[in-house]
C-alpha cells in the first residue's frame, strides 16, 4: 500500500527531517560555499581577511613545495592500503567461508583491530617497527638481514603504514565472508555438474556474484583512506622529506597549526574535487568490470 | 578424503595469520608490564620475568585515563543520543511519509555520505569560532543532533521498509499520531539496528583524533585518543609507559566489540553489502 501524501503528512514529514535537512545545510552545503570563500581569502583567523583572488591555488599549483609531495604521498597510500587490504581481506574470507577449525573465533579475532583507535593501532605499530629494540628488526637480524628504519627510510615509511591500515581493516573480512555465503549454491553446485573445478567455479560464480561487493567497499575504502591523518600526525610529521605529508595532515598543519586558513581552504576544496573525480572515475570504469545480476 | 586435507591446511593458516594479528595486542601488553631494563634488551624478551603492575600506577600519574575516558564519555553519550534520535526521525519520514521534493531531500542527504569529512573541517571551524564555541565540547557533539549521519538514516530506513505497514497503519487508524508510531511500535522492531548504531557511534568518538584536536586545547579536557597522541610525543622512549597508556585506551573499546559481538558483525555487513 503506497503512503498516501497529505498536508498533514508532509508536515510530519519536514518535522521529522528538519535535523537532517539543517545538518545538510550547516555542516555539508553552507561549509561547501565557505570553503570556496575562505580559499579565496588570505585570511589568518586573526586579521580582517582579505580577498586575493585565485591566489591561494595559484601558489599551491606552482611555488607550494609540499603540495605535489602530498598528492603522492595519500594516493600511494590510499590505493596502496585499498588494494592490498582487499586482497587481505578477501583471501582470509575465502578461507573463514569454509568449513575449518574454531572458525567463529577466528572470525572475532580477524575483526578486533578495526575496534582499535587508530592512534592506538599507529603507536604500537610504531614500537614494533622501532628501529633498535623493535620486534621486526629482531626478526630480520634472525633472517641474517641488516636493520630497516621503517618509519624514517623514504622507501619504507608508506608500505609501513600501508601495512597497519591493513591490519586495522578487519570489517571488510565480515563483509566479503557475508557477501560469500550469499552466494547462491544452486550456481556453484551447477557448474560442478557441468564438470567445473574449484577454479571455475571461483572464476565464474564466486568473483562476478562479488563483483558489486567488491566495488561497493573499493569506493567507501578509498575514501576514508584518502582521509588518513592518525599516523602522520603521531608518528611521522610528514617526514622523511613529505614522504608522508598526507593531504588531512597538510591541511590540518597549515589550518590549525600555521593558521593559514585561505591557504588550508583551498587545498581543503582541492582535495574535494579530487576525491570527486576520483569517485567518478570509479563509478565510470565500473561498468566494465562489473556484474549486475540480469543483465 | 582431497577436501577435508585441504580444510586443514586451511585451518592451519587460518590460525597462524590469526595469530600473526593477534601479535600486536600481545606485543603492547607484554611490553607494558616490563622493566625499562627488560624493554631494552637486546635480543628482546619474549615475557617480562616480573611482570611489573606498578608501571600502571606509575602511568596513570602521567596519563590520567581515568579523566581522559570521562572526557570522551561526556562527548560520546549525549552524541550517541542525538544521533539515535535525529536518524530515527529522517528514516521514518522516508521509509512511511510521502511529501514532496522526497526523491531530491533523500538523494541529497544521503549523498552527503560520499563528502569526505575533511573538505568542511575549516569553514566549520570558523563558523564555530564566529559565534565563540570553537573551544570545548559542542562543537563536538551538536552535529550528532543533526540527522545522525547519512549511513545510519540509511540503514534505519532499510530496517523501517523490512517491517510490515498494517502494523503502523492500525495504529494511525487507531488514533496514534507518528512520533508514538515510531518510538512506541516500530523502535522496539529495529532495536537490533539501534543497537548497533549506538555501538558505531561510540567507537567513531572514542577513536576520532581529528576533532578533538581542533576543538579540544587544555589538557585537562583531552579525549582518551587525543591524550594518547599528545603522550606519544611527550614520553617519546618511555614504551613501557606509552604501551601501558595504549593498552587502557584500547581495552574499553575492545570489551565493547566481545560484548556487543553480534551487533558490531551486523552493523558492518548491513553498511557494507547493500547501500
Amino acid at each position: 500500500m503506497k503512503a498516501r501524501r497529505s498536508p498533514s503528512s508532509t508536515l510530519t514529514a519536514y518535522l521529522f527531517l528538519t535535523p537532517a535537512l539543517l545538518g545538510l545545510f550547516f555542516l555539508t552545503i553552507f561549509p561547501m560555499i565557505g570553503v570556496v570563500i575562505i580559499s579565496l581569502t588570505n585570511w589568518s583567523g586573526l586579521e580582517t581577511p582579505r580577498f586575493i583572488g585565485l591566489d591561494n591555488f595559484k601558489e599551491i599549483f606552482t611555488t607550494d613545495v609540499y603540495f605535489l609531495r602530498s598528492v603522492i604521498a595519500t594516493l600511494y597510500f590510499a590505493l596502496g592500503a585499498v588494494i592490498s587490504g582487499i586482497i587481505y581481506s578477501f583471501t582470509v574470507a575465502l578461507m573463514l567461508n569454509r568449513r575449518i577449525f574454531a572458525r567463529g573465533f577466528w572470525r572475532s579475532v580477524y575483526f578486533i583491530p578495526y575496534v582499535v583507535p587508530s592512534i592506538g593501532t599507529a603507536i604500537v605499530w610504531s614500537w614494533l617497527y622501532e628501529s633498535n629494540f623493535g620486534v621486526f628488526n629482531y626478526i630480520l637480524h634472525l633472517l641474517g638481514m641488516n636493520k630497516v628504519q621503517w618509519l624514517q627510510n623514504g622507501t619504507t615509511a608508506v608500505p609501513s603504514i600501508i601495512v597497519m591500515a591493513v591490519w586495522g581493516m578487519g570489517s571488510m573480512i565480515v563483509i566479503f565472508l557475508a557477501g560469500l555465503q550469499n552466494v547462491p549454491r544452486a550456481y556453484l553446485e551447477a557448474v560442478e555438474i557441468d564438470g567445473g573445478n574449484t577454479w571455475h567455479r571461483f572464476r565464474h560464480i564466486t568473483i562476478p556474484m562479488m563483483t558489486p561487493i567488491i566495488f561497493y567497499n573499493f569506493l567507501m575504502s578509498m575514501i576514508s583512506n584518502l582521509q588518513i591523518f592518525a599516523p602522520a600526525y603521531a608518528l611521522t610529521r610528514g617526514e622523511p622529506s613529505g614522504k608522508t605529508l598526507f593531504m588531512v595532515y597538510l591541511m590540518y598543519r597549515e589550518g590549525f597549526i600555521y593558521n593559514n586558513f585561505g591557504h588550508a581552504g583551498a587545498l581543503s576544496l582541492i582535495f574535494f574535487v579530487f576525491i570527486a573525480a576520483l569517485t567518478v572515475v570509479i563509478f565510470g570504469t565500473s561498468r566494465r568490470w562489473m556484474f549486475y545480476e540480469g543483465e | 578424503m582431497k577436501r577435508e586435507k585441504a580444510t586443514i591446511v586451511v585451518s592451519f593458516i587460518v590460525a597462524l595469520v590469526g595469530l600473526a594479528v593477534l601479535f600486536p595486542f600481545f606485543w603492547m601488553i607484554r611490553s607494558s608490564f616490563m622493566s625499562n631494563i627488560e624493554i631494552h634488551k637486546y635480543p628482546p624478551l619474549f615475557l617480562p620475568t616480573t611482570w611489573r603492575l606498578d608501571n600502571y600506577s606509575y602511568t596513570l600519574s602521567v596519563f590520567p585515563s581515568l579523566r581522559y575516558m570521562l572526557n570522551t564519555l561526556t562527548i560520546a553519550l549525549p552524541s550517541i543520543i542525538g544521533v539515535l534520535l535525529t536518524s530515527t526521525l529522517a528514516a521514518y519520514a522516508f521509509a512511511r511519509l510521502d511529501f514532496p521534493l522526497k526523491r531530491l531531500t533523500f538523494v541529497l542527504v544521503i549523498g552527503s555520505m560520499l563528502m569526505p569529512g575533511a573538505v568542511t573541517l575549516i569553514p566549520i571551524f570558523v563558523a564555530w569560532s564566529a559565534i565563540g564555541l570553537s573551544n570545548g565540547y559542542t562543537a563536538l557533539i551538536v552535529p550528532a543532533f543533526l540527522g545522525g549521519g547519512a549511513v545510519n538514516i540509511f540503514l534505519c530506513r532499510q530496517f523501517l521498509m523490512t517491517i510490515p505497514r498494517d502494523l503502523d497503519e492500525a495504529a494511525i487508524i487507531d488514533g496514534a499520531g507518528h512520533l508514538r508510531v515510531l518510538f512506541q511500535i516500530l523502535a522496539p522492531l529495529i532495536t537490533p539496528v539501534l543497537i548497533s548504531i549506538g555501538l558505531f557511534t561510540f567507537i567513531l568518538y572514542w577513536n576520532d583524533l581529528l576533532g578533538p584536536l581542533i576543538y579540544i586545547s587544555r589538557n585537562e579536557q583531552n579525549t582518551i585518543s587525543q591524550a594518547l597522541a599528545n603522550f606519544r610525543s611527550g614520553f617519546g622512549t618511555d614504551w613501557k609507559s606509552i604501551m601501558a597508556a595504549c593498552t587502557m585506551a584500547i581495552t574499553p573499546p575492545v570489551i565493547l566489540y566481545f560484548i556487543g559481538q553480534k551487533y558490531f558483525i551486523e552493523g558492518i555487513v548491513l553498511s557494507g553489502l547493500k547501500a
